[in-house]
């Protein structure tokens, strides 16, 4: 049984613990043994991306402390992945111990795909959904990450889920954490390009690496009344 | 020094521009068909990713002996008859030019496409020394004619649908009105032909100098370069202190990335290599080739390690194009001469993050602009360092030091987390229905206006997560 | 001082080919002949066809023929050392391509003294004559020699065009409407 460390992300702990199950279900049923650091709290990336550096570092510091020793981390998100992954080694480079601890961490810190994929080796979980499913590659997973092929593929071996294709993919959906609310005009712009290729693609339910996307488009969704549902993959995979 | 111009109203101005629905269209068209006629182009070539590399270290070399490669270059323009002006800032340059012009009893000016003309507001200043100038490529043409500033560093005018030109064909030439691209664009080759053959002076940007040679390249798709190069006595190049390359050879990597970045091309339709000015016994070529080599803020942010690569930049406008944020906002919205990513950049840099400071937050990071840049420029990285520039400044507006502080306190400890997850679920009782909340209040209330909020889940994760652990699995 | 070297384009194996696929591809017409002779026949062909009055040529020993043959035909032939606004009346303008770049169907025009820019930039129809032999894969080839660099040199990839209007493509925005290209195979060429 591999030992992992759930990073179950602030917005799946408050606004939706369903997909925070799900993960744990879906790293059980890979034969890991899931661990929760009860310690845990925020990886800090809504402070970084908006400039507040000394914000970030005070909450990258706690997430450090929490997961220092544990052997691999998983999140449920992509976005806090490559937060941790792509900004926690800058952050703290210029503390020699910190500097350190955090380059061990980002080099254990996994999305919850690319963790069943490219570690595990696994990409059928033995999942059933029966359901037309389009897949949104959030962008810091996709251009961070390098997240392509991983949740397609374990997408793909899922029973009765007919995958569409989104067209114009790779388009931002336009949340960018505090942007959405500063840009909020602009961000709800990029939001109805995105519904609108949900809906041309046909699909009943669309999905994505990052609650922050969906959380912004399932809003979006909502506000139009579609009857598209918008699930996080974890949710998908455990066949809920 | 100059009097500031005042803070550039970024969010107001992509209001504006969310508001015009023929703006929208037009960007709506325009940017995908652009992304995908690169996107199609550049995967013909399976060494792209090499490419993009040589060139970035090319430009980087160049940048860490950017002095030695300037003098070369002024050495060799001197040798073949040119001469080279140093133009520390914009007002500087437009001194020299200006000077120039009423010096040789220029009356009549024509010019080509650049960036870094409007950087420097050259028109104006010629315009106010007597002389009439006339931009001659047609987008630029038609921004001209309308009084406005170019959107897009490619396509000028790609936000004007062709009936608006139209209209104002008739209205400032007196033509009739003219429905089609091809009979508008006739009627402009037309009036311009004839500026061409009036011109003294032809002023034009510079793609790339190569220091080895001297030779001034100018890459364009229209010909208007070529007539302004080759028909009036006096070329005025103009260029940033970046455009420098070290020799002959390294063109050609440029040349191929530069068309196939930004406008889907596998090469642009004239790349012309200037040598000198004309010749004895040749009659087309200038007869004084003068070369403006302008610094305007580039060696200050040369300088600067943690921006001094966007001076990679070739200019060719695949970061717009990519950004979905430009594609919404248009180009005006930017309110100064670079807009989109490499914009969001330059403005802050080469105006002041005081003016400027809202540039770089109008993104989500998305990436995709770093993933287009043919001289892999790390556009969001140092959008990222920016901000944190614009905070440790103070120029953080209260609403998102309030935002940013709350959090930071919540989530400082899973108690204080829990403790805002409780209050929070207390607070929602009454707005909440049916696991959405449809308004909420400032400082959140951007959110409900255009998307649903999701309600607090009445037993967060680490609840559920607690409970189990009572009976495990 | 350390510099990085680009990487080379695949070679291809066949240049003429890639460069008139390429060529016609950007909207110019390539002819090829197998000798000179059938050079200046088509390029008079040409005139006669588009019935020009007027022509621009440059004053090099390889458009002599075509400039007795354009004459006998009444064909007004005007002096490439004339000014600006006479060769701006031409139909069409004549001149040798130094070089043919094939990875983007490109041509290379020099300029020299009875060798002006006017020549392929003011008619609206562009015919320059290449010879086979000088051809070649791609761009890095020339910009790799050390031949001395005439006032102006320029690459030439097709006609004018902008879709600055409407994003609808236009040709012949300021140059050339059209460009033909005559291809003459290099055993019997001058």
């Amino acid at each position: 049984m591999k030992p992992v460390a759930l990073f179950v992300t602030c917005l799946v702990d408050q606004l939706y613990p369903r997909v925070g199950e799900a993960t744990v279900r879906v790293l059980e049923r890979a034969g890991c043994a899931v661990a929760f650091p009860a310690e845990q709290t925020c990886c800090g990336q809504a402070a970084f991306n908006n400039g507040f550096q000394e914000e970030a570092r005070v909450l990258g510091r706690r997430f450090l402390d929490v997961f220092a020793d544990a052997p691999a981390i998983v999140a449920p998100s992509g976005s806090c992945a490559d937060m941790v992954r792509e900004w926690y080694p800058h952050l703290f480079r210029d503390e020699p111990a910190l500097g350190v601890l955090a380059r061990s961490v980002a080099s254990r810190t996994y999305e919850l795909s690319e963790y069943l994929v490219r570690v595990l080796g696994v990409d059928d979980l033995g999942a059933r959904f029966p359901a037309t499913v389009t897949y949104h590659p959030s962008c810091h997973g996709l251009r961070g990450l390098g997240l392509r092929e991983e949740p397609l593929g374990l997408l793909r071996a899922v029973r009765d889920l007919r995958l569409v294709e989104l067209p114009d993919a790779g388009q931002c959906c336009g949340f960018g954490g505090f942007f959405s609310i500063k840009f909020a005009a602009l961000s709800g712009a990029m939001l109805s390009v995105k519904l609108d290729n949900i809906e041309a693609s046909g699909a009943e339910v669309v999905t994505a690496t990052d609650v922050s996307c969906l959380m912004h488009i399932s809003g979006g969704l909502s506000r139009r009344g579609s009857r598209v549902r918008a699930l996080h993959l974890a949710e998908i995979l455990a066949g809920s | 020094m100059t009097n500031r111009p005042p803070r550039i109203d970024l969010i107001r101005n992509v209001e504006r521009a969310l508001r015009d629905a023929s703006l929208q269209r037009q960007m709506g068209k325009a940017m995908p068909a652009s992304r995908k006629a690169r996107a199609d182009v550049v995967a013909e070539l399976p060494e792209w990713e090499s490419l993009r590399s040589t060139a970035a270290g090319i430009k980087d070399h160049v940048l860490a002996n950017l002095e030695s490669y300037l003098r070369q270059l002024e050495s060799q323009v001197s040798a073949l008859g040119g001469t080279v002006h140093w133009a520390s800032g914009a007002a500087e340059a437009r001194a020299i030019i200006t000077d120039l012009a009423r010096s040789r009893g220029v009356r009549r000016i024509v010019k080509s496409k650049s960036m870094t003309t409007e950087e420097i507001s050259l028109n104006a200043a010629l315009e106010a020394a007597g002389a009439r100038v006339v931009e001659t490529d047609l987008g630029e043409y038609v921004v001209q004619l309308a009084g406005e500033r170019p959107s897009h560093l490619i396509a000028p005018v790609i936000h004007k649908p062709t009936e608006e030109i139209a209209d104002l064909f008739v209205r400032k030439l007196g033509v009739p009105r003219y429905e089609r691209p091809e009979e508008l664009a006739r009627v402009a080759r037309e009036v311009l032909r004839a500026e061409f053959l009036a011109a003294e002076m032809g002023i034009t940007g510079v793609n790339f100098a190569i220091a080895e040679s001297g030779t001034l390249v100018i890459v364009e798709n229209e010909g208007n370069a070529r007539l302004t190069t080759a028909r009036p006595r006096i070329h005025v190049a103009v260029m940033g202190i970046e455009k420098v390359l070290p020799r002959m050879a390294d063109l050609s990597v440029f040349l191929r990335i530069l068309a196939r970045s930004g406008t889907g091309q596998r090469a642009s339709v004239y790349v012309s290599l200037l040598t000198g000015p004309r010749r004895a016994g040749e009659t087309d070529g200038p007869e004084e080739l003068h070369l403006v080599i302008l610094d305007n803020g580039r060696r200050r942010l040369l300088a600067d390690p943690g921006l001094r690569t966007a001076l990679r930049c070739i200019r060719c406008g695949a970061c717009q194009n990519e950004c979905p944020v430009y594609r919404h906002a248009g180009g005006h919205a930017y309110g100064s001469v670079y807009a989109g990513p490499i914009g969001a950049v330059l403005t802050p840099a080469y105006e002041g993050m005081e003016r400027a400071r809202d540039l770089p937050f109008a993104s989500t990071l998305c990436r995709a602009c770093a993933d287009v840049c043919p001289v892999k420029i790390d556009l969001p990285g140092m959008l990222v360092e920016l901000r944190a520039r614009a905070v440790r400044t103070g120029l953080a507006p209260w609403r998102d030091r309030m935002l940013v502080g709350a959090w930071t306190f919540f989530m400082r400890s899973p108690a204080r987390f829990m403790l805002a997850g409780d209050l929070g679920r207390l607070a929602q009782r009454l707005v909440a229905r049916g696991g959405k909340i449809e308004r909420l209040p400032y400082p959140l209330s951007g959110w409900t206006a255009h998307r649903a909020a999701p309600a607090l889940a009445s037993t967060p994760f680490r609840a559920w997560w607690k409970s189990r652990q009572g009976g495990p699995r | 001082m350390n510099r990085p070297v680009p990487p080379g384009d695949n070679p291809t194996a066949d240049p003429m080919a890639l460069f008139i696929e390429r060529a016609e591809q950007v909207g110019m017409s390539v002819i090829t002949v197998g000798t000179y002779d059938e050079a200046v026949e088509r390029a008079v062909a040409l005139c006669r066809e588009r019935r020009v009055q007027r022509a621009a040529l440059w004053d090099t020993p390889e458009m002599d023929p075509i400039r007795d043959r354009l004459l006998a035909e009444g064909v007004e032939v005007l002096d490439p050392r004339g000014s600006f606004e006479t060769l701006a009346g031409a139909e069409i303008g004549i001149t040798r391509a130094e070089w043919g770049v094939a990875e983007t169907g490109s041509l290379v025009i020099s300029t020299g003294p009875g060798k002006p820019q006017a020549a392929s930039l003011l008619a609206p129809l562009h015919l320059a004559v290449l010879r086979s032999d000088r051809i070649v894969p791609e761009l890095a080839t020339l910009l790799e020699r050390s031949d001395p660099l005439p006032s102006a040199l320029v690459l030439i990839t097709g006609p004018s065009r902008s879709a600055d209007i409407g994003l609808v493509p236009v040709l012949g925005a300021h140059g050339p409407m059209e460009v033909a290209v005559l291809v003459v195979m290099a055993s019997q060429g001058r």
